[in-house]
């Protein structure tokens, strides 16, 4: 008897409680746990919030999708803005230097005959100014000092104060008149209020009721525009 | 709703910024641009690189023509050839042999410094200038006795095939005309 339910126990309690239960309680759990979870999930909250389960986890999906394809595009834009400005910058850095490059060459600079009317200007004004400084007669230098007051200036004004003492020192003793004429003026270099002129003069001497005799002089004029007019800076002979 | 607003909040300062960077630079660039065109473009900068060409080679012209030495006398006198066009490059190819001959006899060398030179009229197109040099002048005698002379001319030029060359030479006169200029 003891056998027959240790017998029949045996195999039906071995297969139950081992293996068997255990395949049935896992196979069990396993196939109840899943369509148990996926029945009950879906169908108590499709009937309780039918607007917001397919929203949420859609929307919270979305929202990370967004975000990221929002910082990518963020990303895109930012990286276009920078390279176009990048891209301008250098651009315009290119045309500055390649500008630069044209204005500075020093032929460029020289506005000698391109600039016509300050090219005229300097010219005269120093033909004018040299005439004035170096004309005088007998009577005296005064109106020639006069002149250089207000046509020299730096160096050649400490030059001519020199050089008039002589004259006047001379002139005491003999009846000499002097006359001065630019005849021909070309301007070297002009830049700005800086200016050099090449100056070809005749200086016409008389002496008494003598004859007049005329000599040749070449200069080079350093001038400088003061605003109003271009004053002599410098002379030098040629 | 909510996110909308907080997005164009967000985005609407970076946009602004980044709009004001990029007009900001295209204006930067347009006005470069602009400047460069205008350089490039300006006719003076040409004119005064031909005004500087026409100087260069007319102060070298003018030393050719007032340097001589009676041992290389036809070298000298081709020299002048070259350096000159027209009217003046006539005048010297029909008086050549007859030169030639004087400095030869005369063995005298004749060396030129140019001191100061400078264009005072330019045409650009029709490719004629004129120009003032001061020179000083040396020459040597055949018993070695050197004299310094100060020389002043005035200089017509022609631009021939892209080349200047003296067309005209003469001394600037002494006490002649009272209208110089």
């Amino acid at each position: 008897m003891t056998r027959l339910p240790a017998d029949t126990t045996d195999p039906e309690t071995i297969p139950e409680t081992g293996p068997e239960t255990d395949l049935e309680a896992d196979s069990g759990k396993d196939a109840d746990t899943a369509p148990r979870a996926g029945r009950k999930d879906p169908e108590p909250r499709a009937g309780a919030e039918p607007g917001d389960t397919p929203e949420d986890p859609e929307s919270d999906g979305a929202d990370g999708e967004d975000d990221g394809e929002r910082r990518r595009t963020r990303t895109r834009r930012t990286a276009v803005v920078v390279t176009a400005v990048v891209a301008l910058l250098l651009g315009g850095g290119a045309f500055f230097h390649a500008a630069h490059q044209l204005r500075s060459t020093p032929s460029a600079q020289n506005r000698a005959l391109t600039d016509t009317e300050a090219t005229t200007r300097v010219g005269g004004d120093v033909a004018e100014g040299l005439a004035r400084i170096f004309s005088y007669t007998p009577a005296g230098t005064d109106s020639a000092e006069r002149s250089a007051r207000t046509v020299l200036t730096g160096r050649a004004a400490r030059q001519y104060q020199d050089l008039i003492a002589q004259v006047r020192t001379g002139l005491a003793g003999q009846k000499v008149s002097l006359t001065t004429q630019a005849v021909r003026t070309g301007v070297v270099e002009l830049d700005g209020d800086r200016a050099r002129v090449l100056v070809f003069l005749d200086q016409t001497s008389r002496r008494g009721k003598g004859a007049t005799s005329s000599v040749a002089a070449q200069l080079t004029v350093t001038a400088r525009f003061d605003g109003e007019r271009w004053l002599i800076a410098d002379i030098k002979a040629r | 709703m909510k996110r909308l607003v907080r997005t164009t909040t967000g985005n609407r300062p970076a946009l602004a910024a980044a709009l004001v960077l990029t007009l900001v630079a295209g204006g930067f660039a347009a006005w470069q641009g602009q400047s460069w065109y205008a350089a490039a473009h300006d006719g003076s900068a040409a004119y005064a690189a031909q005004r500087d060409r026409a100087l260069a080679a007319g102060q070298q012209a003018v030393q050719n023509l007032n340097t001589l030495d009676h041992r290389r006398v036809d070298q000298g006198l081709d020299l002048w050839e070259s350096s000159t066009t027209g009217e003046l490059h006539k005048e010297l190819v029909e008086g050549r042999q007859q030169f030639a001959g004087q400095v030869k006899e005369a063995r005298t060398v004749t060396t030129a410094r140019v001191l100061s030179g400078a264009v005072t009229e330019l045409d650009d197109r029709a490719g004629r200038a004129r120009m003032l040099v001061a020179l000083r002048i040396t020459v040597t005698t055949s018993d070695a006795k050197s004299t310094d002379k100060d020389s002043r001319m005035l200089g017509e030029l022609t631009r021939v095939d892209g080349q200047w060359k003296l067309s005209g030479l003469g001394q600037a006169p002494v006490g002649g005309t009272a209208s110089g200029g």
